[in-house]
């Protein structure tokens, strides 16, 4: 479904990404692991069509479609959702309209009529409710005020939602308390499905005893150094990664 | 004003009635000091040379006739209508509890004290004197609309009303500013505001003007012990707009907030300057003003705490969204404090879109127009919320969309 081929990316003059090939099915789950630095989020950005970085060598398709050549809101359209690390405050633009507007602009795509206003308000609950979300959220602005654990969590309503085909979650675990992380693990939990497949860009093993992934990937400088089961990530957890650079450069 | 010679003949026309004599005076005090000049602090960076296109002769006369066909805005308030500088309304009428007279029948003391107020009252056909009585919660807005129609020839017209709320009385104005012609209008108006003890009074005024004329608007407000003062405006007309607003706190316990939106487009220059007064304390004075620019803005915002004036807390400040590499801004908060005891904060922000708030809406689909436009709104509407009004939010609220859709749609260039 998703495939990676030999990706680079540079930022300004810097490569951040050597050549990073992966390729997941749908109904998968996976992983990536690494470093501080070590082009994770880079990678997710890159997926989800930011114009900070550009591409040099390589290809992304989704089902067979060329990502690189559409615009961040086609790759959305076609199924891409980013979680992104830094949920942006979006003050006076009201959570629930952003949430409509997304819902209705993939309906377009899809020729589909706009959601009517009673079944948008239904669903929302239910998806809110699933993540022990206040349904008052709603009526604030985009993440506004939102704590950090309430931020993770609506990204993960945006997620529920729009019901993409492919959900790249970036660093969805960091700043959260014991709490949050469950309620958000669960919210992913409940949207895993044959359709649908899961990236999760993570740094520490901890997300994965909540979510658990069938494969988990090591990124390192710029690359995928290596790739194995859920048992990679407790062994990541154990020795820490610098056993991996050494064994790369080795 | 092409011939200053032409004021007093054309001020005496308007006459003779009750207010001859204080037109004549008013005339000879323009003619000594003229337009404010860019030289002065206060128009440094505004010019009044469209204003001052339109000649003397083009004073308007009302057209009665054409009354008939004034569409009143959609609030439900009671409606006085000025055209062309006259009041159309009957000579003394009672609305919802207020009671309201022509300046020429309400033997007031009229200010001349400013180059633009002078020449306000040197060439001032009427205006209104709307009275709150004491304890009196008018049942709802009085609306206040100016309708300037030039036809083919330029016209000038100054407006004036003066409000007094009386002791502990509650009212809300609106007031909306309309004009229309080939003509080039020169509208200059003049709202005084008197709010008694415990008086409270809230003022929203929609300057929706063509956008080939210029307007000016002073409004004045002095506030009693313990009043209450609410003020939104909204500029998205006119070639050329200066607001001054003057704000005298003199009396404990007065709680005011102004707050403004303009929406300016590449042809377009909006100036508001505001300025405060703490004279004693405790008071209370909250600004916030916001720009959305492609053309030409200025906010100058001022808050002077007297001497004295121990227990003071005024916040000012003013947001700006630059939608283009040419559109320009001069912001000036300015705090001049002499007291002790007080709490002052201003703050001060000039940017773009930003682009990692449209890149993540783009990620959920939106495409980047979509993007900017909710971006846009969200900024305008956070200060357009404050419009203390209910009855015309939806008015605001449909004429900031259609005025940020036009300065959107232009684009980057």
């Amino acid at each position: 479904m998703l495939e990676i081929n030999n990706l680079k990316a540079t930022v300004g003059d810097t490569e951040i990404l050597h050549g990073v090939d992966l390729s997941v099915n749908a109904g998968e789950v996976h992983a990536i692991m690494g470093p501080n630095g070590s082009g994770k989020s880079t990678l997710a950005q890159v997926i989800a069509g930011r114009d900070d970085y550009v591409v040099t060598n390589g290809s992304v398709t989704l089902d067979g479609t060329d990502l690189l050549g559409l615009e961040p809101e086609e790759r959305a359209h076609e199924g891409v959702f980013l979680g992104f690390q830094y949920p942006v405050e979006i003050p006076g633009v009201n959570n629930a309209y952003l949430l409509k507007a997304a819902v209705n602009a993939k309906r377009a795509h899809q020729g589909e009529d706009e959601i009517d206003a009673f079944e948008f308000l239904k669903l929302a609950k239910e998806k809110m409710a699933l993540l022990g979300m206040d349904p008052k959220f709603l009526n604030r602005g985009v993440n506004e005020g939102f704590s950090g654990g309430e931020k993770k969590r609506n990204e993960i309503l945006q997620m529920a939602m729009l019901e993409p085909r492919l959900a790249i979650l970036d660093e969805t675990d960091s700043g959260l308390d014991i709490d949050a992380l469950k309620a958000v693990a669960e919210g992913v939990n409940a949207l895993r499905n044959a359709d649908r497949a899961i990236v999760l860009v993570t740094h520490y093993q901890r997300l994965l005893d909540y979510i658990q992934p069938d494969f988990v990937h090591v990124l390192s400088d710029g690359r995928i150094v290596r790739s194995g089961d859920k048992t990679l990530a407790t062994e990541l957890e154990q020795k820490g990664y610098d056993w991996l650079k050494e064994a790369a450069n080795a | 004003m092409s011939d200053l010679a032409d004021l007093a003949r054309v001020s005496a026309s308007l006459g003779p009635d009750a207010l001859s004599e204080l037109r004549a005076r008013a005339a000879e005090q323009f003619a000594r000091d003229g337009f404010p000049t860019t030289r002065a602090e206060d128009w440094k960076y505004t010019d009044l040379k469209l204003a001052q296109s339109v000649t003397l002769d083009a004073l308007g006369g009302s057209d009665a006739e054409s009354l008939a066909t004034i569409d009143l805005p959609d609030i439900d308030a009671h409606w006085l209508v000025i055209v062309n500088g006259r009041p159309v309304t009957p000579s003394s009428a009672a609305a919802g509890g207020a009671q309201i007279s022509l300046l020429s029948e309400a033997n007031l003391d009229l200010r001349y004290d400013l180059p633009l107020s002078d020449l306000n009252l040197a060439l001032l056909s009427d205006g209104l004197h709307i009275r709150i009585p004491e304890g009196i919660t008018v049942d709802k807005p009085i609306g206040l609309l100016f309708i300037d129609s030039s036809g083919d020839r330029p016209l000038a017209v100054q407006g004036r009303v003066i409000v007094d709320v009386e002791t502990s009385a509650v009212v809300d104005i609106v007031e909306v500013h309309n004009s229309s012609g080939a003509g080039t209008v020169f509208a200059n108006n003049l709202l005084e505001l008197n709010i008694a003890d415990a008086g409270h009074a809230s003022h929203t005024r929609l300057q929706l003007r063509d956008r080939e004329h210029a307007h000016t608007a002073r409004l004045q407000v002095a506030c009693g012990r313990d009043s209450v003062f609410r003020h939104f405006a909204l500029d998205s007309g006119g070639k050329l707009a200066r607001n001054d607003l003057t704000v005298d706190l003199s009396h404990a316990g007065a709680d005011v907030e102004f707050n403004g939106l303009f929406l300016v487009d590449q042809d377009q220059h909006v100036d508001n300057h505001t300025r405060v007064d703490h004279r004693v304390g405790p008071a209370t004075s909250s600004q916030e003003y916001r720009g959305i620019i492609r053309g030409r803005a200025v906010w100058n915002g001022k808050a002077i705490v007297h001497e004295g004036a121990d227990g003071t807390d005024a916040t000012q400040s003013n947001h700006n969204l630059l939608l283009t590499a040419g559109a320009d801004i001069n912001a000036k908060p300015e705090l001049e404090i002499y007291a002790e005891d007080v709490k002052c904060a201003h703050g001060t922000t000039v940017g773009q879109l930003d682009d990692n708030a449209v890149f993540y809406l783009r990620s959920r689909g939106l495409d980047t127009d979509q993007a900017r436009q909710l971006m846009t709104q969200a900024f305008a509407a956070s200060v357009a919320a404050s419009n203390p009004i209910d009855e015309c939010q939806a008015l605001i609220d449909t004429h900031i969309e259609s005025s940020l859709n036009a300065l959107l749609r232009r684009g980057d260039h």
